[in-house]
């Protein structure tokens, strides 16, 4: 406990409950916008707190913990909660606690409430779903329940805001100064967990009894332990003949034994009606044939919506960076700021926002499948097709949305409890060919593949085309196997998920979730993006001076000597410019390297460009052949057909060039804004660094293979 | 309890709506986590719908559906 004397106008309140008790709507209903994500120190877990106002002038900040079945984790979440709750110092451990459970599953819902309870700390005991108890007959006799279990109890809804003046009310009159540790009503422990207590009393007098025994459980994983207390708990474990896994059961056990006719007397089920609809959509939802064709349905359109509904306000975000480049062009003096400015600063910043609409489309669906119960079934159906991948069932909804951008699918892996699961999926999903590979893949296909129809109805590019995807998608599965056979983790995979009832969503959950992953997309992985953009600016507008005035002096003789138009003379400036600058030189200095691959530097150049974004590619062709800046594709093929290699005297884009070219750009990572994202979602450069030199690495080595073979 | 296997009732061998009693886990880490959830011994359960791909099962346990691997499903030994 923190005895210092504080000011105790705001209270640390946990919020914690049982998974799918409903434990977010209440959260996202009481503190609304005013919630942060940050996460739990030293672990990649995301921790949602926000403030609320409490009645009496007082406050409250109030910490969503993972959703957790009992002191006894099997995922990186649930160990949060532990590791929070068996040490009186972290910086989360609450003064008080608010527990959810789900009124009609009560009888399920109160082992971790026993549990917390055997901690001492202050608790409120929030039955929710109230709403749905009232439809189904049930009545809870609250005074009762509340005098059994010693603690207030109360009904809301998260869902229709009832009950929740009282439940801020109780809040308020929370008595936080006492919190002495209690002997458990719950469980007497056995003989070797009595030893074990009153052997750890010396080492550990700050904790209460049911906290040694979790360090007696734990003590192997638990963070906050130094290596001599681990030591010094392994041997009192040792000499107690403390068993782990059978105590745990016996304590679950006698919990149950103890609380489940506390429930029952004090619940009242007017009607016996099981509510049999939720079983009739799953026996469509989930049937063996027709599950996972309704799965790919509804896959089907939410890829559609993200590529075709985010085109509008995508669109409309180009035209208004592009509206405030040409204001800032035109009415700033040409030089060094305006450029800064209009092709540094504000180009970076479309470049972050022009995702914003897929992110917001992507998880306004999936965050309404997520409510309506959906996501859980289609994590059942497609789990063990994914295991032999080392994948989540959830998984399929990140590799299928990175069909569209993996920024978002990225982003969607969060809902993945496994760690390994979820880093793997994080890892392999930008292999799927996304949106912005697409114009890269039509400029280079009519050199590789002529336009010729096979067996009557195919076309050899667009069997090309969905040859590039397939490859993607086996890059994808292949590179996550490797992954599975490579990293080690100390959770057991398991499925065991329970499946929620069908519900109707929440509007204000999905929109929050639609805020929150905008925000944090825009703002987190938003800085990384502008830096790099704003670094790839500086190197292809910049280069070493002598350069660049001998290409400026090059051009404007090239210019007055043939009696150039003014924008033809503009484009061979820009393209004399970008030759002579530090990309340029990048471009020529990386030739070596990639001249087995059938590249040259100019290639070089759109490599380095690219990196910003796919598509970049194009632009960067136009600016090098000085065709303009305008994404005409057809003048771009037209001019990159002509263009010859002045040593050999051969087209630079044979057949073999092309399809090196392609390959790269179906597994390279060549995207500098997943990168910033897969940093975010894992908290740390090592997997990003690890992603890209794994997926550069295999595009290099396809490339190579390719044109070697083919040339 | 969790004792080691003396029946093979499993519950992965229940065909589709059909129902028994829950006995005993053989596996105790998962049986852990399963009374966890709410599937305790003596709880009655029946077998909803299996999963496609030759995947696991679901199970309906009082109120509460769980979703289990084959391997989950198998530790748990019916009366």
């Amino acid at each position: 406990m923190i005895d210092v004397q504080q000011e105790k106008d705001t209270l640390n309140i946990a919020l914690i409950g049982n998974p799918n008790c409903g434990k977010t709507s209440l959260f996202n209903i009481l503190t609304g916008l005013q919630q942060k994500v940050g996460n739990f120190p030293g672990v990649t877990v995301d921790k949602k707190s926000g403030t609320l106002n409490l009645p009496h002038g007082k406050k409250a900040n109030l910490i969503d913990f993972p959703g957790t079945y009992s002191f006894y984790p099997t995922s990186k979440e649930e160990r949060i909660v532990v590791q929070t709750f068996a040490n009186p110092n972290d910086p989360n451990y609450p003064d008080a606690v608010v527990y959810v459970a789900d009124v009609v599953k009560l009888e399920k819902h109160l082992l971790l409430f026993t549990q917390l309870r055997d901690l001492g700390l202050p608790t409120i005991l929030a039955l929710n779903m109230a709403d749905v108890a009232e439809q189904e007959g049930i009545e809870v006799d609250t005074e009762r329940l509340s005098k059994k279990l010693g603690t207030k109890v109360l009904c809301v809804s998260g869902r229709t805001g009832a009950g929740l003046d009282e439940l801020k009310e109780a809040m308020a009159a929370l008595d936080t100064t006492g919190g002495q540790p209690v002997d458990s009503t719950y469980y007497r422990p056995s003989q070797e967990e009595g030893r074990l207590v009153s052997e750890l009393q010396k080492k550990f007098p700050e904790a209460s009894p049911y906290q040694r025994i979790l360090l007696g459980h734990h003590h192997s994983w638990l963070p906050f332990l130094s290596d001599e207390q681990r030591g010094e708990i392994a041997s009192v474990v040792e000499r107690t003949t403390f068993q782990d896994l059978q105590l745990q059961v016996r304590e679950t056990m006698q919990r149950y034994d103890q609380f489940t006719p506390l429930v029952q007397q004090s619940i009242i089920r007017k009607s016996d009606k099981p509510t049999s609809w939720s079983d009739r959509i799953d026996a469509l939802v989930t049937h063996r044939i027709l599950g996972p064709i309704i799965f790919f349905v509804l896959m089907l359109l939410v890829f559609q919506s993200i590529f075709t509904l985010a085109t509008y306000p995508m669109d409309l975000i180009d035209f208004f960076f592009g509206y405030l480049v040409e204001t800032v062009r035109t009415t700033l003096p040409a030089g060094w700021f305006a450029d800064l400015l209009a092709d540094g600063l504000l180009a970076g910043l479309g470049g972050i926002l022009v995702f914003v609409p897929q992110i917001a489309i992507l998880f306004l669906l999936i965050s309404i499948l997520e409510e309506v119960g959906y996501m859980a079934r289609a994590a059942f159906m497609f789990d063990r097709l994914m295991q032999a991948f080392g994948l989540n069932g959830r998984s399929i909804v990140a590799l299928i949305s990175g069909g569209a951008c993996a920024i978002p699918a990225v982003m969607s892996a969060r809902t993945i409890g496994n760690w390994k699961e979820r880093l793997i999926t994080i890892m392999v999903t930008p292999f799927i060919s996304c949106s912005a590979r697409i114009p890269v893949y039509t400029v280079l296909i009519a050199f590789a593949v002529p336009s010729t129809t096979v067996w009557g109805i195919f076309n050899m590019q667009g069997l090309a085309f969905m040859g590039l995807y397939l490859l993607g998608i086996v890059a994808a599965l292949g590179s996550a196997y490797i992954f599975k056979l490579i990293l080690r983790t100390n959770d057991t995979s398991f499925l065991m998920l329970e499946l929620p009832e069908y519900r109707m969503p929440v509007v204000r959950n999905v929109l929050l979730t639609v805020w929150e992953k905008v925000k944090t997309f825009s703002v987190e992985a938003g800085r990384v993006i502008l830096v790099i953009s704003l670094l790839l600016w500086v190197l292809s507008s910049y280069g070493p001076v002598k350069d660049m005035e001998r290409a400026k002096l090059e051009a404007q003789t090239a210019i007055q000597e043939s009696n150039l138009d003014e924008s033809t003379a503009a484009d061979l400036m820009a393209a004399e410019k970008l030759e002579a600058s530090f990309a340029g030189h990048i471009g020529r200095f990386i030739e070596p390297a990639i001249e087995p691959l059938g590249f040259d530097w100019k290639i070089g150049i759109a490599l380095i460009t690219s990196f910003a974004a796919r598509e970049v590619f194009v632009g960067t062709m136009a600016t090098i052949y000085s065709i303009g800046s305008a994404d005409d594709e057809f003048s771009i093929k037209k001019r990159m057909a002509e263009e010859v290699n002045p040593a050999t005297g051969e087209k630079v884009y044979n057949r073999a060039t092309s399809w090196s070219l392609l390959l790269f750009y179906v597994f390279a990572m060549q995207c500098m804004s997943t990168l910033a994202v897969v940093r975010r979602e894992t908290y740390s450069w090592k997997w990003p660094t690890i992603q890209f030199f794994m997926m550069t690495g295999l595009a290099y080595l396809s490339s190579l293979a390719v044109y070697q073979w083919l040339s | 309890m969790v004792a080691p296997i003396q029946h093979t009732h499993q519950i992965s061998n229940l065909r589709r709506g059909q129902t028994g009693q829950v006995s005993h886990f053989t596996d105790e880490r998962i049986a852990c986590k399963l009374m966890a959830m709410g599937l305790l011994p003596g709880s009655k359960v029946q077998l909803m719908r299996r999963a496609p791909f030759g995947g696991g099962c679901y199970i309906k346990a009082d109120n509460i559906v769980i979703a289990l691997r084959q391997r989950e499903a198998a530790s748990i030994i019916l009366r």
